[in-house]
């Protein structure tokens, strides 16, 4: 990867270092304001006070500890997880509109939580990330097979058709299921909107370990994405052995988004413009892409969900909602841009 | 309708000392004769199927205008006919309107769910309902063609470029056209009022449980005014099979042919989906099915799609209504299902042969 001068290779490093702590402090600063705002805005003082001495007796501090903490905690691992995964696929595929949701995963890890909910009764919550990461790795395995069938393989066009098509045929599927079963209905409505009211701690604490083990995979195989990038055959030729990488690189792209759907249900679009935005700060390597997409998701999702909770008070609109707004025209502007 | 180009057998009727002269595909006339002899069976099989079972002489009985109990009556004529009906001609709307989508944009996987339209359609009624709660029923239809209508020429713009159109970029350009105006539409929901999100929600699921005569006399009036028009355009439907250029080469009004075309086929996805809500990829099989069954004339063609939507709504309206009773299934989800298989086959074939 080393292609360019040292002095630029060395310049434009130093540069992508120093967007790291920006980055992480405008995450922080997000962190802190998505607790502090909401239907009973609290002073940034107090959140400071609640987190770092903590008093069960105020009742402010019991907010900030129960109910706000938890949701802004998911959604920085939720917004950072997907957008490493979509950066991740994007690289992999060598497709800019490759997304966990775009391509079908999403739907296939929300359709094994359903049916399993309808079939076996609600199942005990240590197995949802499981049962989650089964039907996301079948549903990418289906759509990769069927893009690759087509003629002319699996192009960024046919993975995007046919990963629309099994999402709405898994879509109707779990319509289904929720008419023939209110109870399974009632309880993951809500979470298949992709929304991150009402969620605790249990299954962050579940998730996390997951989360965190596949983002540190994610960075150490992100140099060999970088070659993977240039083809195929530069990768081999750079001595990396592509069809092991790519296991890897799918077994990492699974447990992210199957933990991220575990956790706040099908959030679209978060992991098609992330990494976009990434490299528009850090060129193309992967080594920079994929710390650069889980700080700005984390940001992104973040304020995402402040929007979500002020936008029409005393409602909130599901975050999912809000980010398949935003990412919609990007897609649309994506397609007008790189297809032929 | 030049049918020379067509293979098969012929019937060629005269009259007149040879003055008039109707050349017709045997083929074509046999399937449109089975279709229609199915299409029946299946109108008939839904009026006796239900939870309350009927036989076939009661529900002729019925029908003639003999009243047998009051009960039946009531089932047959206020609940089983009209939404049979309802089925059979929001179906044939749908196929007609994939058809005509199909063939403006010269792209066999164009359907009127997938590329947004439907969606266009089902955001204005929504908007229309939550802003304005006392909207009289008519006019849905109509506020649909107009929602419709603006995604149909937004997703044409976006997708125009200098070097021609590439087909399948175009429904890529739909499916985010489609995925933006769901949001839109689920969150209007979440803003609106909670009971009337909640009827919204049961028409957003393609659902005909709820048809009335008031629904059949609106959809039979939007096809009566549609059906005519696309047979006229389908003359120049044929020659636009050919590619635009040989198309304007051989005089045909291209751009007219396109903007009525595509008023034509928006006009009936919105009507439909103004009555039953989205109902998905009817509007992709049908015209292949229609083409499977006869490879025939363009008019021959249309009728049989139409004859093949029908068909297709009529059967999953019934599954749906049959298969898991007493709990009902909205036919919608029924099409989805059997759709995405026959997508992805299209799929395979699009990429090598783009007009199919």
């Amino acid at each position: 990867m080393s292609v360019a001068a040292p002095s630029v290779e060395a310049r434009s490093q130093g540069v992508s270092v120093a967007g790291i702590p920006l980055l992480a402090t405008l995450t922080v600063l997000l962190f802190a304001l998505h607790i502090a705002v909401g239907a009973k805005p609290l002073p940034l003082s107090t959140v400071w006070e609640a987190i770092t001495a903590r008093d069960q007796t105020i009742f402010d501090h019991m907010i900030i500890w129960d109910l706000r903490l938890p949701r802004a905690l998911i959604a920085l691992t939720v917004g950072a997880a997907l957008s490493v995964a979509g950066a991740l696929m994007q690289g992999v595929t060598r497709n800019p509109l490759a997304d966990p949701g775009i391509l079908g995963l999403m739907a296939g890890a929300s359709f094994a939580v359903v049916i399993t909910t309808y079939l076996f009764g609600p199942s005990a919550s240590g197995w949802l990330p499981w049962i989650a990461s089964a039907g996301a790795l079948a549903t990418a395995l289906v759509v990769y097979v069927i893009a690759h069938m087509a003629p002319g393989g699996a192009t960024p066009l046919t993975l995007t058709l046919s990963g629309a098509a099994i999402s709405a045929f898994l879509a109707a599927i779990i319509s289904i299921a929720h008419l023939l079963s209110e109870d399974t209905f009632d309880n993951l409505r809500v979470w298949l909107t992709g929304s991150l009211a009402g969620r605790d701690l249990a299954m962050l604490q579940i998730t996390g370990p997951w989360i965190a083990l596949a983002l540190g995979a994610g960075l150490i195989l992100a140099r060999q994405v970088t070659a993977l990038t240039m083809g195929e055959d530069v990768a081999k030729g750079l001595g990396i052995r592509t069809g092991a990488l790519k296991i890897q690189l799918l077994l990492v792209v699974v447990v992210l988004t199957a933990c991220a759907v575990a956790l706040a249900g099908p959030m679209g679009f978060v992991g098609l413009v992330i990494p976009h935005v990434a490299r528009l700060f850090v060129g193309a390597d992967y080594r920079w892409i994929v710390p650069y997409a889980a700080l700005i998701g984390a940001a992104y999702l973040l304020g995402i969900d402040i929007v979500a909770r002020i936008a029409i008070p005393p409602r909130e609109i599901s975050t999912g909602i809000i980010t398949a707004m935003i990412g919609a025209p990007f897609f649309i502007q994506l397609v007008r841009m790189r297809a032929k | 309708m030049s049918a020379s180009g067509y293979a098969g057998p012929h019937v060629v009727l005269r009259w007149a000392n040879e003055r008039v002269a109707l050349r017709l595909p045997v083929r074509g006339i046999a399937a449109i004769v089975v279709l229609s002899v199915l299409l029946f069976g299946v109108l008939a099989l839904s009026l006796t199927i239900g939870s309350y079972d009927i036989d076939v002489a009661t529900l002729w009985a019925t029908l003639t205008g003999n009243t047998v109990s009051t009960a039946i009556d009531n089932v047959v004529w206020q609940f089983r006919f009209p939404r049979a009906l309802t089925a059979a001609l929001v179906g044939a709307m749908m196929a007609l309107s994939g058809g005509a989508m199909q063939n403006v944009t010269r792209n066999g996987l164009a359907d009127p769910s997938l590329i947004g339209i439907s969606q266009g359609a089902a955001l204005a009624v929504v908007a229309a309902i939550i802003a304005f709660p006392g909207i009289d029923y008519s006019l849905r239809p109509v506020i649909a063609f107009g929602g419709a209508l603006i995604v149909a020429v937004g997703v044409q713009m976006l997708s125009l470029q200098r070097s021609g159109n590439n087909t399948i970029r175009f429904i890529l350009i739909g499916i985010g056209v489609a995925a933006f105006i769901s949001s839109i539409t689920s969150a209007l929901m979440t803003y609106g009022d909670i009971h009337r999100a909640m009827s919204a929600l049961s028409w957003l699921a393609g659902s005909i449980n709820a048809a009335t005569w008031n629904d059949v006399n609106v959809l039979s009036l939007w096809f009566i005014v549609l059906f005519p028009l696309i047979l006229a355009l389908s003359r120049t439907m044929s020659v636009l099979r050919m590619g635009e250029v040989t198309a304007v080469a051989l005089g045909a009004p291209v751009r007219l042919a396109r903007y009525g075309l595509i008023c034509v086929g928006v006009g009936f996805a919105a009507a439909a989906t103004a009555i039953v809500g989205p109902l998905g990829f009817i509007g992709l099989i049908a015209p292949h099915m229609a083409r499977r069954l006869a490879r025939s004339g363009i008019g021959i063609h249309t009728v049989l799609t139409a004859l093949s939507g029908a068909l297709l709504v009529s059967v999953a309206d019934l599954a749906g209504r049959a298969a898991f009773a007493p709990i009902q299934l909205p036919a919608g989800l029924i099409t989805s299902i059997i759709g995405v298989p026959i997508f992805l086959v299209l799929l395979q074939r699009s990429a090598a042969k783009q007009h199919l």
